[in-house]
C-alpha cells in the first residue's frame, strides 16, 4: 500500500483504542449484592459460543473502523500488486521513455505503445505528485526537468526516434541526475517494449550500474511499464543496397529491398512504393514466409539526373508505421580500391586477385600492392580496404593504419611467417603458428551479421568446406567471428576497433584452402570493401543513433526528408535524408529493430536483482489511465460498513424475560 | 387487637378487609382439633350428608335412618360430614437472598405482607396459624394455635425476621413434614434459590404426609431482566464468593440459565401437584392473594 501522506500512519496505534477503552471499562466495575448467584454460576458454566464470537467481532469491527479512518486520511493509492513496492510520495520521479521505432506499434485501442505509456505515466505522476519530474528522452541528451507531470503527455520534441533506445545509457543518465541533484526518494519509471536491442543486457555496465544504484543513500524504486506484445501482422521494409548502373544511354538505379515480418502468416502481396526525385513507382512483392527480397529492382533514371540522389521506399500502413518506410541515398559507384601489403608472394597474389575483381561488371576494382617501405605514398584516402599480410605495423606505419581505420576504412590482417612477439594492433597480437594434420575446418561462425553473414538469399557461406592447414595463435581482446575446433579463433574482430579484422591463417596454399575455395575469401574481402566504401562515397546509409549523431554534429546537416518537427541537434536520431557538404546521408533504423527479439522477463528481473523493481503488465494496473488511484473513498466506505456491522452486533438481544414474567398468569389460568 | 402496639408495617387493613370477603380454604380435607368450617376426612355431625352405612351393633340407634329401613327392610346408619378447623403452617424463607431489592420492595418485605395477610385471614375464620422461618435450618418456629394472642406472636416473628445465611429450604421442608402431626395447609414463601431436584423430594414428602402445599415463588424483576450496563462484581448475599461478570457479555447465557431453571421448577410443581404461584415483587400482593384465595374457593368441596 502506498500513501500520499504516510506520516498519518504514525497514528495507526490508535487502532488499539477500542481495546484500551474496553480494558478501562472493565476496570470501572460496580459492586452489587446479588441474590440469584446460581443463575450467574450457571451462565458462566454455559458455553460462550456465539456470544464470545460476537464480542470479538464487535471489537474487531471497531478497530477496523478506526484503522479505516486513519488509512483514509493517509490518502492511500491503489497500485494493484504494485502496492508491494511500498513507500509514499516520491521526491523525484524519473521517466525513461523508450522511443525506439518499435514503440510506435499500435496496441489495443489503436494507440501507439509510446503514446499509451506517456499518457498513463502522465496520469500516474499527476496522482503521485512528486516534487520533481524528470524525463530522460534519449541517451544523447541530459535529462529534462518537466514543470508538471502532465507535460509528459504532450512534451515537445517527442517525435519517435529511428534509433534504438539505449536503456543502459539512459539509466546511467538517471543515476547521474539522482546523484548530482541529491534527490530524495526516487521512482524511476521505464516505459519500454523490452526489445533486446534496446536493452542490450549482454553489454558491460549493467552490473556496475546496479551496484551504483544500490549504494545510493536515498531509496530508488524501479517500475517497468512493459508492453512487449509483438505485432503479428506487422511488416518491415529495408533497403539493403542502392546503386547506379549505366545502361546504354541511360542509367538504372538497382535497389534491393528486403521485407520481413516477425511471424509467418498467410501469403500477402505487398505494394512497394518507390519515390525518387518526385517520381513514384509501385512494385508488388509476394511475401509468403517471414522474409522476402526484391533483388536489384531496376528503376530507370535519366542520364541527366543529379547525383548523389536519394529516395524512399514505403509499405502500406500496418500495426507499426515506423518500419513502413526506408530512406536510401545513391551515387555513382566509386572505385573499389584496396591496398594490399603482403610479405608472402603467394598470399599477395591471392589477395590481389580477390580485391581486384569487382562483384559487378559495371564497377571498377583496383588492388594496389604496396611495399612496407612506401606506405606513406599509398592512396589511403581513396582505399576502402587494407589487406595486410605482414608483421603488425608499428610506429609511423601504425599511425597511418590507425587513421585509415578510424575514418571508416576496413583492415584485414593476416599473420606473417614470423610474428614479432609483443607487437600488437587494436589490442590483438599474433602468437605462434600451429599446424593442423589433418587440416582443421571451421566449426562455427557468426552468420547473422558481420563479414561472414549469410547471403541475402539466406544461404550460408561455405566456411565448412575450408581446410586450415596452419593457423597462427591470436591473443588479446577480440570478438571471434569464426572458430576452429576447440574454440581456436579463425576470424576475429578487434574489440576496440570494429573496422579491424584478423584472420588466423593466410590464403597461401600451404596454409589454407582460402584460395582454392575462393568464395569465402572473396565474400570476406568484398564485404569489407563495401563497408569501406560507405564513408568514401557521396551517398551514405547509416543507422540512426550513436553512429549518426557525431556525423550530424560535425556536418552540419540539413534535412531533405524526414520528420519536420525533429530538432536539428537530434537529426541523427530520426529517420530521414540529410545533406552536408555535397554528400547525402540516409539515416534509418538499425536492422536489429526489425528482428523484434524480446528480452525475457526473468533476465530483466535478474538484472535488477537487489533493487526495488516492479514490472507492470500492459493491463496489469487496470484499464484506467493512471496506474495509481487514490482509494480513500473505499476506506471510508469500509469504515461505514464496519460501524454499521458493529451497530447491528451491538443491538441488545431480545430477552426471554417476557416469557418468564408472563408465566404466572398463564399458570394461574391453567 | 393491636391497641398496645404500633400497627404492623406489613399489614394493610384495607387490603385485609377486601380479602376477608373470600374464605381461605384448603384443597384437601383437613384434620383439626375443634369443629370448624373446613371439611374433615372423618364423619361427623354436620348438616352435610356424606353416605349411608350398614348398621353394626354398637352404633347409636338414634342415627338409624328409619325411612331407609321402611324402604329396604334393612338397617342403615346415616353419616354426615365432619367440619373441622384449618391448621395453616407458614414457611417463610429468611435466607440472605430474600433481602434483595433492586427497585421495589425487598422480597422479605413482600413475603411478610403475604404471610401476615394469610395469617390474619386464617385467624379470623377460626383456624390455627403457625410459622417457621427457614434459612440454614429452622431459625424460628411457632406451632399452629387458634387464639388471637398467638397471632400476635406470629406477627412478631414476621416483623423480627432478618434475612441472613444460606438457604436450606429442602431440609427445612423435610423437617416440617415430619413435625406437623396432622394434615395442614403448608404455605411456603421463598425465592427458591435451591436445586429443583432437591426441592421436588421435599414437596413429595409433604404430599406424602397429606399436607396441602401452596408455594409463593418470589422473584425480583431485576433478577429476571438482568439489565446492567457496566461490568459488575456480584456479591453473594448468602455468604458465598463473588462473581465478576460483564453483563453485556453474559446476559444471554444468564437468561438461558433462568429459563432452564424456571422450566425445571414448572415441571416440578406439575409432578408434585402443589399450588404454585410465581410472583414478581412489582406485582401488588393483594392481587396475588385474591387470585390465590379465589382459585381455592373455586375448588372447595374436593376431598
Amino acid at each position: 500500500m502506498t500513501f500520499l501522506q504516510p506520516w498519518v500512519l504514525a497514528a495507526l496505534p490508535l487502532v488499539a483504542l477500542p481495546l484500551v477503552i474496553h480494558l478501562i471499562n472493565q476496570r470501572r466495575f460496580q459492586t452489587m449484592p446479588w441474590a440469584a448467584m446460581m443463575f450467574l454460576a450457571s451462565a458462566r458454566a454455559l458455553s460462550r459460543g456465539y456470544s464470545r464470537l460476537r464480542h470479538w467481532l464487535i471489537m474487531i469491527l471497531r478497530m477496523a473502523a478506526v484503522a479505516a479512518v486513519i488509512l483514509a486520511v493517509g490518502r492511500p493509492l491503489s497500485r494493484g500488486w504494485l502496492a508491494l513496492a511500498g513507500g509514499g510520495r516520491p521526491d523525484t520521479a524519473v521517466v525513461i521513455l523508450d522511443r525506439s521505432p518499435s514503440m510506435l506499434q499500435r496496441g489495443s485501442g489503436d494507440e501507439a505503445k509510446l503514446d499509451a505509456g506517456r499518457r498513463r505515466l502522465a496520469a500516474t505522476l499527476t496522482t503521485l505528485a512528486p516534487n520533481r519530474c524528470v524525463l530522460v528522452a534519449d541517451a544523447e541528451r541530459p535529462p529534462l526537468e518537466l514543470a508538471r507531470p502532465a507535460d509528459l503527455a504532450d512534451e515537445a520534441g517527442s517525435p519517435p526516434h529511428a534509433a534504438p533506445a539505449d536503456i543502459l545509457r539512459m539509466l546511467q543518465l538517471a543515476y547521474d541526475h539522482v546523484r548530482e541533484n541529491a534527490a530524495g526518494s526516487t521512482e524511476v519509471w521505464i516505459c519500454s517494449d523490452q526489445r533486446s536491442n534496446d536493452w542490450a543486457l549482454d553489454a558491460g555496465g549493467w552490473g556496475s550500474l546496479r551496484d551504483a544504484f544500490a549504494k545510493l543513500p536515498q531509496q530508488v524504486r524501479f517500475q517497468l511499464l512493459a508492453d512487449p506484445l509483438p505485432a503479428a501482422g506487422n511488416v518491415a521494409v529495408r533497403v539493403t543496397s542502392a546503386r547506379l548502373e549505366t545502361r546504354g544511354a541511360g542509367r538504372d538505379l538497382l535497389v534491393t529491398v528486403a521485407v520481413s515480418r516477425q511471424e509467418e502468416a498467410t501469403r500477402v502481396t505487398l505494394p512497394l512504393k518507390f519515390e525518387i526525385g518526385g517520381a513514384t513507382t509501385v512494385v508488388n512483392l509476394e511475401l509468403a514466409g517471414r522474409d522476402a527480397v526484391l533483388k536489384n529492382h531496376a528503376i530507370p533514371l535519366e542520364r541527366s539526373a543529379a547525383t548523389p540522389g536519394w529516395g524512399r521506399v514505403s509499405l502500406p500502413a500496418d500495426e507499426n508505421p515506423a518500419d513502413n518506410e526506408f530512406y536510401f541515398a545513391f551515387d555513382e559507384p566509386a572505385a573499389r580500391r584496396a591496398l594490399v601489403v603482403a610479405e608472402d608472394p603467394a598470399a599477395r597474389r591471392v589477395l590481389e586477385l580477390v580485391a581486384g575483381i569487382p562483384p559487378d561488371k559495371n564497377e571498377r576494382a583496383l588492388a594496389d600492392v604496396v611495399d612496407l617501405a612506401s606506405l606513406v605514398g599509398a592512396a589511403w584516402d581513396e582505399a576502402a580496404v587494407l589487406l595486410w599480410q605482414a608483421d603488425l605495423p608499428t610506429g609511423r606505419d601504425a599511425e597511418l593504419v590507425a587513421a585509415f581505420v578510424a575514418r571508416g576504412g576496413q583492415a584485414i590482417f593476416f599473420p606473417p611467417e614470423a610474428p614479432t612477439p609483443g607487437r600488437s594492433f587494436a589490442g590483438l597480437e599474433w602468437g605462434a603458428w600451429t599446424g593442423h594434420a589433418p587440416p582443421a575446418r571451421p566449426q562455427s561462425w557468426r552468420n547473422d551479421q558481420g563479414l561472414l553473414a549469410n547471403t541475402l538469399s539466406g544461404g550460408a557461406l561455405p566456411l565448412g568446406d575450408l581446410e586450415i592447414r596452419r593457423s597462427c595463435a591470436l591473443s588479446g581482446d577480440g570478438v571471434p567471428l569464426a572458430t576452429l575446433a576447440d574454440g581456436v579463433p579463425l576470424v576475429v574482430r578487434a574489440a576496440g576497433q570494429d573496422n579491424a579484422y584478423f584472420c588466423a591463417t593466410t590464403p597461401a596454399p600451404r596454409d589454407s584452402s582460402l584460395a582454392a575455395e575462393g568464395v569465402v575469401l572473396y565474400a570476406l574481402v568484398q564485404r569489407a570493401v563495401d563497408r569501406g566504401l560507405e564513408p568514401l562515397g557521396r551517398a551514405r546509409q547509416i543507422d540512426a543513433g550513436s553512429a549518426a549523431l557525431p556525423l550530424a554534429a560535425a556536418g552540419p546537416w540539413s534535412r531533405l526528408a524526414g520528420p519536420a518537427d525533429a530538432a536539428s541537434g537530434a537529426f541523427g536520431l530520426h529517420a530521414g535524408v540529410f545533406s552536408a557538404g555535397g554528400k547525402l546521408v540516409a539515416v534509418n533504423r538499425p536492422a536489429a529493430e526489425d528482428a523484434g527479439r524480446i528480452v525475457a522477463d526473468d533476465r530483466i528481473d535478474a538484472t535488477f536483482r537487489g533493487l526495488s523493481f516492479t514490472r507492470i503488465a500492459p493491463g496489469g494496473a487496470g484499464a484506467a489511465d493512471s496506474l495509481v488511484q487514490e482509494i480513500w473513498r473505499a476506506f471510508l466506505i469500509a469504515m461505514l460498513v464496519a460501524l454499521v456491522g458493529e451497530g447491528l452486533l451491538s443491538l441488545p438481544r431480545r430477552v426471554r424475560e417476557a416469557a418468564v414474567s408472563g408465566f404466572p398468569a398463564a399458570e394461574a389460568a391453567a | 387487637m393491636f391497641s398496645d402496639r404500633q400497627p404492623r408495617r406489613f399489614l394493610d387493613p384495607q387490603v385485609l378487609s377486601r380479602l376477608a370477603a373470600v374464605p381461605l380454604v384448603p384443597r384437601k380435607p383437613m384434620v383439626g382439633t375443634v369443629s370448624g368450617r373446613h371439611a374433615s376426612p372423618h364423619r361427623g355431625s354436620s348438616v352435610e350428608f356424606a353416605e349411608y352405612r350398614k348398621y353394626v351393633p354398637g352404633d347409636d340407634l338414634r342415627r338409624l335412618d328409619w325411612r331407609a329401613y321402611g324402604r329396604s327392610d334393612r338397617f342403615y346408619v346415616k353419616e354426615y360430614e365432619a367440619d373441622t378447623n384449618l391448621r395453616l403452617c407458614l414457611v417463610l424463607d429468611t435466607s440472605g437472598s430474600m433481602a434483595f431489592s433492586a427497585a421495589g420492595p425487598a422480597k422479605i418485605d413482600y413475603a411478610r405482607r403475604v404471610c401476615g395477610a394469610l395469617a390474619y385471614l386464617a385467624s379470623q375464620q377460626g383456624d390455627a396459624v403457625g410459622i417457621s422461618c427457614a434459612a440454614d435450618g429452622i431459625v424460628r418456629t411457632l406451632p399452629p394455635r387458634r387464639n388471637p394472642t398467638h397471632l400476635r406472636l406470629v406477627f412478631d416473628v414476621l416483623e423480627e425476621a432478618v434475612p441472613a445465611g444460606p438457604t436450606r429450604l429442602p431440609e427445612v421442608l423435610h423437617e416440617i413434614a415430619e413435625t406437623i402431626r396432622q394434615r395442614a395447609l403448608v404455605v411456603v414463601v421463598s425465592d427458591l434459590f435451591v436445586e429443583p431436584a432437591a426441592l421436588g423430594q421435599a414437596f413429595s414428602h409433604l404430599r406424602f404426609r397429606r399436607h396441602d402445599v401452596a408455594l409463593f415463588h418470589l422473584l425480583d424483576p431485576q433478577e429476571i431482566g438482568f439489565r446492567f450496563q457496566r461490568p459488575t462484581r456480584f456479591l453473594d448475599m448468602e455468604g458465598g464468593g463473588a462473581i465478576f461478570a460483564d453483563p453485556v457479555d453474559i446476559a444471554d447465557r444468564y437468561h438461558r440459565a433462568v429459563a432452564q431453571y424456571l422450566d425445571a421448577v414448572r415441571q416440578l410443581v406439575l409432578e408434585s401437584g402443589i399450588d404454585y404461584h410465581r410472583v414478581l415483587t412489582d406485582e401488588p400482593y393483594e392481587q396475588l392473594l385474591a387470585r390465590f384465595l379465589v382459585g381455592r374457593a373455586a375448588g372447595r368441596g374436593l376431598r
